[in-house]
């Protein structure tokens, strides 16, 4: 009873200052201490989101689009790429430093080339969301591929299993943990990745919505803009977070203690 | 003939001369374990009549027959119990019978059939992290089994028990093997356990590693977990520990 109490007392402490920082901002406005047109306050804010909000969720269901198709575009290409390397040393030998020289190169800076190529519809936004989704899953699941013990693959090759075998049966299992926490940071990334797509040019989508906002000075709206895409983000990664327990229920059971 | 023959054995690892020269034979339904110091390569040894390792030179036979470089012929349990973290203690212990091809649900019922014997019924649908130390050795023991080849390879497989669970473990390690009758080679670091278990004993030097001593053990397996009070078990010790320790 005492332990709930405490926890409850640990949420409500941030929540109060939240709540706190919240009240001293719209005071701040309504005293005019900021402009309302630079700074708008929580309650504007609010308003503004309530009253776009069907236009609002209209552009958000583009950009969750171009974020989960992306996403699991990258996933696939993520297993194939971890799993060929995986089985082929010499792959991995040529491709692990390419993969990583690769990061080098910041996706802004390549993703006019795909609106270029692509055009303003949705496909430049995915393939932006697959760049920059990849990296952390294939990488995560190469991680936790190469990982496992030895002794395992040792065991298994003992009782005669095949290299598919082992595959499925150990090295995949033994590395998802590793491959989620890859996922759950790709899950942010997409959403990043979407956005900066559609502020270089798109028909839909929240980074469109907020670059046209944003050209016409409605700084109320470019607001309600980033706490939905805030909000999308945190959706995602706790999608994934959710998707994790129900895949591998092992990794959180209690431990066995010797005594 | 002897069930398991590794003759002439010698391998280079990493550039340096592992295994010398190792000759070891182990008749059918014997305990034959091999004492060394760390690092001597009796996982090597291992490794190389399982099949998953060529020596540089010389050759394992099973019941007389060249078998070097098979592997599958040999059940192989080490010190670390190598479950699988996202299966239950049943489909880990089916693995062997599915791995030869055997359904699923056949396998699962042919696994349950041992767990009372293997002191795991009850807790078939456990996970390995919810398991004490010895039940998850009891379960790789079990796996061991199932694998059905009738030659066991024992890697220090209680070396991280605690003492009394150890001791726990002989007991009825003695019972299982009288009950399946395996050809046994068994690594350990412990002498007593060694003496405790084996009919013969292999003592390994340090490397590059030959066989520095092979005694038969000159009185049979305890049926009780007392200490062995035969006359003859201080002398053979000590014949073992002086050869250990040089
Ligand atoms: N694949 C390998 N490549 C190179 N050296 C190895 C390899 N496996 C084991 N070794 C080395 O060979 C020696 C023998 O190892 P091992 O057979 O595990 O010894 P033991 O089981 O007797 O403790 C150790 O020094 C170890 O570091
Ligand atoms: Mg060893």
């Amino acid at each position: 009873m005492r332990r709930k109490l405490t926890s409850i007392a640990n949420g409500a402490v941030p929540l109060g200052f939240v709540v706190l920082l919240l009240v001293t901002w719209e005071y701040l406005v309504r005293w005019k201490a900021v402009q309302e047109w630079i700074l708008p306050g929580p309650v504007l804010i609010a308003r503004t989101l309530a009253g776009n909000l069907p236009l609002i969720l209209k552009h958000t269901q583009t950009t969750l689009m171009e974020c989960l198709a992306g996403f699991a575009l990258a996933i696939v290409l993520s297993f194939i790429l971890a799993f060929v390397m995986d089985e082929v040393p010499l792959l991995r030998r040529a491709l692990y430093p390419l993969l990583i020289a690769s990061q080098t190169v910041p996706i802004i800076s390549v993703a006019p080339l795909f609106i270029i190529w692509f055009g303003y519809g949705i496909m430049p936004k995915i393939i932006v969301v697959i760049l920059v989704c990849f990296f952390p899953i294939a990488l995560s699941l190469l991680g936790g591929l190469a990982a496992v013990d030895r002794e395992y693959l040792e065991l298994f090759r003992s009782m005669k299993a095949t290299r598919l075998d082992i595959f499925r049966m150990v090295k995949l299992p033994l590395a998802l943990p590793s491959f989620f926490s890859g996922l759950k940071i790709a899950a942010s990334y997409s959403v990043m990745g979407a956005i900066i797509g559609e502020w270089l040019g798109a028909k839909a989508g929240l980074g469109m919505y907020m670059t046209v906002a944003q050209r016409s000075f409605q700084v109320d709206r470019v607001f309600a803009a980033i706490l939905t895409i805030t909000a999308l983000s945190a959706a995602l990664f706790a999608l994934v977070a959710l998707i994790e327990r129900l895949v591998i229920p092992w990794n959180r059971l209690t431990e066995w203690r010797d005594s | 003939m002897p069930k398991v023959v590794a003759e002439g054995i010698k391998k280079t690892l990493g550039g340096v001369l592992t295994l010398q020269e190792i000759n070891i034979e182990v008749e059918e339904h014997a305990i034959v374990g091999i004492l060394g110091p760390s690092g001597c390569g009796k996982s090597t040894l291992f490794n190389i009549i399982a099949g998953l390792m060529r020596p540089d030179q010389g050759n394992v036979y099973i019941e007389g027959a060249a078998v070097t470089g098979n592997a599958g012929l040999a059940s192989y349990m080490r010190q670390k119990d190598l479950l699988l973290p996202n299966l239950n203690v049943l489909d880990n212990v089916s693995i062997p019978l599915v791995l030869k091809g055997m359904p699923k649900k056949k396998a699962r019922l042919e696994a349950e059939q041992h767990l009372s014997t293997f002191g795991l019924q009850g807790f078939e649908n456990y996970y390995p992290s919810q398991l004490s130390g010895g039940m998850r050795q009891r379960a790789a023991l079990l796996r061991t089994y199932l694998y059905a080849s009738g030659i066991w390879l024992l890697d220090e497989p209680f070396a991280s028990l605690d003492a009394i669970t150890k001791r726990k473990m002989h007991t009825w390690l003695i019972q299982v093997l009288g009950q399946f009758q395996p050809t046994v080679l068994f690594i350990t670091h412990d002498v007593d356990e060694a003496l405790y278990l084996c009919d013969k004993i292999y003592v390994l030097s340090e490397c590059p590693t030959v066989v520095k001593l092979e005694v038969e053990v000159p009185f049979s397996r305890p049926h009780h977990s007392h200490t062995i009070v035969d006359p003859a078990y201080g002398p053979v010790r000590d014949t073992i520990m002086d050869a250990l320790s040089i």
